[in-house]
């Protein structure tokens, strides 16, 4: 207990820490969005416009400090703020409406790319030395290769040149969002070459991260302890080598969850989806101080808490993490 | 201007499409209901996914469309004909008290969409509207009051002389159902999911991905609009260029990196595309600088630019060089004096070298400061400095992020930079912008236009002088004098017009803007000029 009590107190630290740099960094940007929104207008702006914008956008001259008050009393209450993008649009909204989608892809990605992964991973660290190794130069090639560039180019080979899949938004035109068969099936569709592109782009850390350990652990006594015993290879290979030479691998599978949340503003940017990540790049795009704000919230907060989850998965796993916490 | 990303967005598309070469083709714009026009698939603004916000006072998020096609102004602003003014709502206006009252005679049978009449009581709650709510104040007019008059005479009251506001007005004000918006508490933060407009379209479906107009049955003008239903699909900048190679859409505004290929794609008589200008790219020499405060410094700077080969090489062909007044040609030759109609700009490297003799070389070192997304301005930069190296002017190109340019020129913290300046409604409003002395803030402090920091005792005469007259041809005399001052002290040095982006097909539809015909802006993000459009299409064929 000892154990998940010290770690909560450092969860909260961490916690406050990442909400007070949410606050700074947005105000370090040159420039206010004031003054963009300015420049990229069409028509002429008066100053007495500008600012009424100001006042309209609640972007106040106060002093730092009490900027800062103000934001921590609004996000006891849960307020975040009207986005200036999307004004008069809540942030929470903006939010509510992206995320789903975020998690549905890029969640559903990572998770299939872990499990594959791993599993290839383990399959080829037991087979070694057959053709299986053939694999390695690929998998590394794909590990170096930016995602950006795979998702390229599956979008012209499959999307442009092949046209076998949608290569923008998230649903088709004609579907009326809701929850009926057709519309399901069109989200479906569309989702399938992002997360095609992220299985393929990530499946890669996954297969070597696990060999590379796997191969160490079959060199272990209790390995060579559980043949000598007479146990099915795959008894061996999944019950005994698995089962511990996985521990790394789940710190970076919780470590990629929590980034499920923030890390997909490529795959959003290329496929055109409406999830958190191109909301970001539109919030930078406007320094859209509000809407950045409570998005890196959310992007910290997911990973936060996936760390906590990996810290408890590794109580449940590794006997010595009990034994200290005792 | 664009989006910044969008063109980098842009950019990554054109080079998966022109791999591909021309493999689209099929798509289509939608099935068209049996015995009825097609609807029209419009792309005005990038957007990722639309909020449900049809406000016609937002400033940004609020659904294209909105202004003009749902709710109307009192008059229709031609800008590619500076003075066209077509009455709308409002069939006459009449100046008094010095103008600052305002006086409109509104059109008579005219329905909001719900069937309730249209009257001086809904414009004069819009006025009225906009003097409580000064966030929705977006032109800063200063509205004493407003006073219906008849059912179709509403007089506005003005704390000053506000003739050279009409167009903020009467052609950029739209009106707002008056049974309606009051009931709302706080009409800053509405956002009018059910517009109900004097337009000729009303809304008929929103999803995050999609909206759809469909034609008003009550509209003022009978057997209008022919366009039966438009659709506007969300599309990013990047997804736009697939959607325009596949030809899913029929009007777009968008900047497309090798026209010729995506659009085009051999067909010019069906994938049309117009660039009118729409505003002007300059390049600012910092006044305060003691170097660049030298008129004579400005003149070589001027005549060593080779501004075809800018136009030719970072702009695509897609505009034209500036006429040197900087006033927007053709349309504009009122404005400019008789004598300089027919100037243009000529190289003339001898002669620049001339005017910089008596100038210590080593002070003729500037940095030129060039947002980095914007890739024509950064190509336009390069050229720049080439030029400039002929005549001994070091030049030193720096890109830097969107924001901080921002920041910087506001600030007056640059030698040398590139901007675009909004034409608007009159060449006028144009030059105000770039020379008014009111504008200018001191060195460090935003300014919101004249960012050389332009100060001229004339400049601002003639400025008020506009300002303080209705007569056409004063307010043209006294843009020719700021033309003048343009061409001979060389404030600002124009380059080329920011064009307006407009690609039309007419295999559905026909009747779209041309250069022989400017009835109205022809970009689809461009209101109220994107309902005129829709007004004047006729289905094709017949």
């Amino acid at each position: 207990m000892r154990f998940l009590a010290r770690r909560l107190g450092f969860y909260l630290l961490t916690a406050w820490a990442a909400i007070t740099l949410n606050f700074l960094i947005p105000r370090l940007m040159p420039g206010d969005p004031v003054e963009l929104l300015v420049a990229r207008m069409k028509g002429n702006v008066e100053p007495a416009a500008i600012d009424a914008m100001r006042k309209a956008f609640g972007i106040s001259d106060a002093s730092l400090w009490q900027q800062y008050v103000d934001y921590l009393v609004n996000l006891s209450h849960g307020e975040l703020g009207r986005s200036i993008t999307f004004y008069p649009t809540e942030v929470s909204t903006v939010i509510a409406d992206s995320l789903p989608w975020t998690i549905g892809l890029v969640g559903v990605a990572t998770l299939i790319s872990y499990l594959i992964g791993t599993a290839l991973g383990v399959i080829m660290a037991w087979k070694r030395g057959t053709w299986l190794d053939g694999v390695l130069p690929a998998a590394t090639f794909m590990h170096a290769v930016p995602y950006f560039w795979v998702a390229l180019a599956l979008v012209f080979v499959f999307g442009v040149t092949l046209q076998w899949f949608p290569v923008s938004r998230a649903y088709g035109l004609d579907v009326t969002p809701g929850f009926n068969a057709e519309f399901v099936q069109s989200v479906l569709y569309h989702a399938a070459l992002p997360a095609i592109t992220i299985v393929v782009a990530s499946m890669a850390d996954r297969i070597l991260g696990m060999r590379n350990v796997m191969v160490t652990t079959l060199g272990e006594d209790y390995v060579v302890m559980a043949e000598a015993k007479g146990l099915t290879s795959r008894r061996v290979m999944w019950a005994y080598a698995a089962r511990n030479a996985i521990l790394p691998n789940i710190t970076s599978f919780a470590l990629s969850l929590g980034f499920v949340v923030g890390g997909s503003v490529l795959t959003e940017i290329v496929f055109s989806y409406p999830g958190i990540g191109s909301m970001l790049l539109k919030g930078v795009e406007n320094e859209d101080f509000p809407l950045m704000q409570g998005i890196f919230l959310v992007i910290s907060l997911a990973v936060l808490v996936a760390n906590f989850l990996a810290d408890l998965a590794y109580v449940v796993l590794d006997p010595r993490t009990r034994q200290e916490s005792e | 201007m664009r989006r910044p990303v969008s063109r980098i967005a842009a950019m990554a598309a054109t080079l998966a499409l022109a791999l591909a070469g021309c493999s689209g083709g099929g798509g289509g714009g939608g099935a068209a209901k049996s015995g009825d026009a097609p609807p029209l698939v419009v792309h005005a603004v990038d957007a990722g996914t639309f909020q449900e916000d049809f406000n016609p006072y937002h400033l940004e998020g609020v659904n294209f469309g909105t202004s003009g096609m749902i709710h109307e102004t009192l008059m229709f602003f031609n800008k590619l004909k500076p003075g066209e003014i077509t009455p709308w709502l409002a069939l006459e206006h009449e100046w008094s008290d010095k103008g600052k009252s305002v006086t409109f005679t509104l059109r008579q049978n005219v329905k909001w969409s719900d069937g309730k009449p249209f009257t001086a009581d809904d414009v004069a709650f819009t006025f009225d509207m906009l003097k409580k709510h000064p966030q929705l104040n977006k032109s800063a007019l200063e509205i004493e009051g407003t006073e219906v008059l008849a059912p179709d005479k509403v007089r506005i009251d003005f704390a000053a002389t506000s003739y050279a506001k009409l167009y903020d007005i009467a052609g950029n004000s739209p009106i707002v159902p008056k049974h309606i918006w009051e009931k709302e508490k706080d009409p800053a933060t509405f956002t009018n999911p059910k517009p109900v407009g004097t337009g000729p379209y009303t809304l008929s479906k929103f999803s995050a991905q999609l909206y759809e107009l469909v034609k008003n049955p009550s509209y003022w003008q009978p057997g209008k609009p022919e366009v039966p239903v438009v659709r506007f699909p969300a599309y990013t900048a990047n997804a736009l260029q697939t959607a325009l190679q596949q030809g899913e859409v029929d009007w777009a505004g968008a900047f497309v990196p090798d026209i010729d290929k995506i659009y085009v794609q051999g067909k010019p008589e069906q994938n049309k595309y117009f660039f009118p200008p729409e505003g002007l790219v300059t390049l600012l020499p910092n006044l305060t600088h003691p170097v660049l405060g030298k008129p004579e410094v400005r003149q070589a700077i001027s005549l060593a630019i080779d501004r075809e080969k800018i136009v030719r090489i970072a702009e695509r062909d897609y505009t034209k060089v500036a006429h040197p007044s900087g006033v927007t040609m053709p349309g504009g030759e009122a404005y400019v004096p008789e004598e300089y109609r027919d100037a243009a700009y000529k190289v003339d490297i001898e002669k620049a070298k001339e005017l910089l003799k008596g100038i210590d070389p080593a002070q003729l070192t500037f940095e030129l400061l060039v947002p980095s997304p914007y890739t024509d301005w950064v190509n336009a930069a390069q050229l720049i400095r080439e030029d400039l190296a002929k005549v001994g002017i070091t030049v030193e190109t720096r890109g830097v992020a969107f924001q901080d340019w921002v920041s910087k020129v506001g600030k007056g913290d640059y030698d040398l930079s590139i901007r675009g300046t909004p034409a608007g409604p009159t060449p006028y409003f144009q030059l105000r912008s770039l020379l008014y002395g009111k504008l200018a803030k001191p060195v460090g402090e935003s300014s919101t236009g004249n960012y050389e920091r332009w100060k001229d005792e004339e400049t601002d005469k003639l400025i008020a002088e506009y300002a303080a007259t209705e007569d056409l041809a004063e307010q043209q005399k006294a843009t020719q004098g700021l033309a003048k001052i343009m061409i001979e002290k060389l404030p600002a040095l124009p380059l080329f017009y920011s064009p307006s982006w407009a690609q039309f097909r007419t295999n559905k539809y026909v009747g779209w803007p041309s250069e022989q015909d400017p009835y109205a802006m022809p970009s689809p993000y461009t209101s109220p000029d994107a309902a005129m459009v829709l007004l004047r299409l006729k289905p094709a064929g017949t």
